[in-house]
């Protein structure tokens, strides 16, 4: 393998780009327009929010909180025993919450009812929030306090919220994440897609291949030059959310860009993949709903995965974007580094190798069984 | 070329694809030196073999040799000493004449500054001087065939391969090509060539008849007329009479 020859194809693949006018606009104002378009927030009705419930009181009115924390549809609920640090729980066990109800707070609670409000006396739930996706955490804050309300006599309940991941997330904040993962895919895959199609129509193809380089170093070329378009349209999306969203960015923008990139990667595999079945550039043209529509509705951008009806969600699991929106989001969002969200983190490796090995297999049989 | 290797053999190679035999049992052996025309009607298996040879296509039966190497096994050994023409006029439409060729040139590790006195050697050859920031997409069809076959003399190559080099070209243009074929022959260059214009097979040193697959009479273009006189006792014919006859007779005779 040759360096220069990977970057030989970079050049005239970034080339290409540079002298398409339309491509080279469409490149910069995507990232811009989505962001902008995209401003607010969407929402269907949220489910199976992972919650842990910890009672430390066991009594008849702790357990009918949790016979109606359970009977509401938006919480799967999970009994746990009591923990010191419910945070570590939370960061260690994937909860979106964990609520801790405290010894005596059943005593607490009737004595404010049976002193009415001259006393301090109050019964507290403890609730440790993840924040980083703001629609889940204001379904817990309601969903919590409609429980509380079912239990109808009895004084007010503190809630003693403590919020993981930036105290105050708006929409917005994990929405630009979102955005840089559907851009930097759709572009790479669409792109390369096309760029390798039209090399077969063309017929550069076969001139490539009795050439030197190597499909290996053909690969590369086309991921370092989407790698670096991606880069490219992350400072874009970076850029308007700071300027115009003032969004908040709680983590490293290294690690954010190097995910993206990461990202990138598989997105020219999944492309080069999808060049196999394509033969002219309007078979190409079919594929682009296939990649766009599961990434924008099944990915967890607009709204979270918990919000898709049950029988759909195992598909958002085979859309690449799900994985990319949960590692950017935890890198971005939440400040974590990117083997601290395992599940994103694993996801797009997953992603990147599968795509790379499968369409260095299939550029081998497009290439005409060579060897 | 000191080693008088053949440049280009063929072994009995056949290609099927699915019940077609695109080539079928062609055996031909292509000396340094030569212009060997592969003359034939369109689908006769004049790509197919082309490809073989270039290995962009594996045999199904027998072997191509390409400067003393296997193809497609042993490629590597000699990818830098050939070039290829595709029959589309394979160059990148949305790179610049010069772009295109200074990708091409890249990619055989050629440095910058040989790349771009190259350049200015072939664009002067085929008469693109004034071309090298044009956008291939903006050249006429002879224009960027003349692309396609410097993007395919970059690099020095050897030996060349062109796949129906002078298709779609004027008259004047193609006689131009087969300048251009004959000056590089002149230099040392073995050129192996497919072309469906019978009469250009008179400039061919050798020329192998392709029909069905089958290579079914090979010579000088000279002795192809003698055989076809022979056969059918008519005086002089020129290359469309000797394609007529050999194909008539081959069909009745079976091949030579």
């Amino acid at each position: 393998m040759k360096a220069y020859r990977i970057l030989a194809v970079a050049e005239r693949v970034l080339r290409q780009v540079w002298h398409d006018k339309r491509v080279l606009a469409f490149m910069l104002v995507l990232p811009a327009v989505a962001m902008l378009l995209f401003g607010y927030s969407f929402s269907g009705d949220i489910t199976d929010i992972r919650v842990a419930f910890i009672d430390e009181d066991n009594t008849d009115l702790t357990a009918s909180i949790l016979e109606s924390l359970q009977a509401d549809d938006a919480f799967d609920v999970t009994v746990h025993a009591p923990v010191d640090d419910p945070e570590r729980l939370l960061l260690d066990s994937g909860y979106q919450a964990v609520i801790r109800i405290p010894d005596k707070f059943t005593s607490l609670y009737y004595a404010h009812f049976a002193m009415g409000v001259a006393t301090s006396a109050q019964g507290t739930i403890d609730l440790t929030l993840d924040e980083s996706d703001p629609q889940i955490a204001s379904t817990i804050k309601m969903g919590l306090a409609d429980a509380l309300m079912d239990l109808g006599e009895g004084g007010p309940v503190r809630i003693d919220t403590r919020q993981l991941y930036g105290v105050e997330v708006r929409f917005i904040d994990s929405f630009a994440p979102a955005i840089m993962g559907l851009v930097v895919a759709l572009i790479s895959t669409v792109l390369t897609l096309l760029s390798i199609v039209r090399e077969k129509v063309d017929g550069t193809f076969s001139r490539v291949w009795v050439s030197p380089v190597r499909r290996a170093e053909f690969i590369l070329g086309y991921v370092v030059a989407f790698g670096l378009v991606a880069l490219v349209q992350s400072l874009v999306v970076l850029t308007i959310g700071k300027g115009v969203f003032d969004i908040v960015i709680n983590g490293s923008v290294a690690w954010a860009f190097a995910c993206v990139i990461l990202f990138a990667v598989g997105s020219v595999g999944l492309g080069t993949l999808l060049s196999a079945l394509a033969q002219t550039e309007s078979q190409a043209v079919v594929f682009f709903p296939l990649v766009i529509l599961p990434s924008v509705l099944l990915s967890g951008m607009m709204w979270p995965i918990q919000a898709i009806p049950r029988v759909l969600r195992p598909l958002s699991y085979l859309v690449p974007l799900t994985y990319s929106n949960r590692l950017l989001r935890a890198v971005m969002v939440k400040g974590l580094e990117p083997w601290q969200e395992p599940v994103g983190f694993a996801g797009v490796l997953v992603f990147v190798v599968l795509t790379i090995l499968l369409a260095s297999i299939v550029l081998r049989q497009s290439a005409g069984e060579r060897e | 070329m000191a080693d008088r290797v053949p440049v280009f053999i063929a072994a009995s190679l056949t290609k099927r694809f699915g019940p077609l035999r695109a080539v079928d049992d062609v055996s031909v052996t292509i000396e340094p030196g030569e212009i060997y025309g592969l003359v034939g009607p369109s689908g006769a298996g004049k790509t197919t073999l082309i490809r073989m040879l270039s290995g962009l296509t594996a045999p199904t039966g027998g072997t191509a040799w390409l400067l003393g190497s296997a193809m497609p096994a042993e490629r590597r050994a000699v990818e830098h000493r050939f070039g290829y023409m595709p029959q589309e006029r394979a160059v990148y439409r949305d790179l610049s004449v010069a772009e295109n060729l200074l990708f091409f040139g890249r990619i055989y590790g050629m440095p910058r500054a040989r790349i771009a006195g190259r350049t200015r050697e072939l664009l002067g050859l085929m008469q693109l001087e004034d071309r090298g920031r044009q956008r291939a997409d903006r050249l006429s069809g002879g224009e960027k065939q003349r692309l396609s076959l410097a993007c395919a003399l970059l690099h020095e190559p050897d030996a060349l391969l062109l796949d129906e080099p002078t298709i779609g070209l004027d008259p004047a243009l193609r006689r131009e090509f087969w300048g251009h074929f004959r000056e590089l022959n002149a230099k040392g260059r073995t050129i192996l060539l497919s072309t469906h214009y019978l009469h250009e097979a008179e400039w061919c040193d050798r020329v192998g008849l392709m029909q069905r697959g089958r290579l079914i009479a090979e010579g000088t273009p000279d002795a192809l007329k003698d055989e076809a006189g022979r056969r059918s006792g008519r005086e002089g014919p020129d290359m469309e009479e000797v394609f007529l006859i050999l194909t008539r007779t081959a069909v009745a005779g079976g091949a030579p």
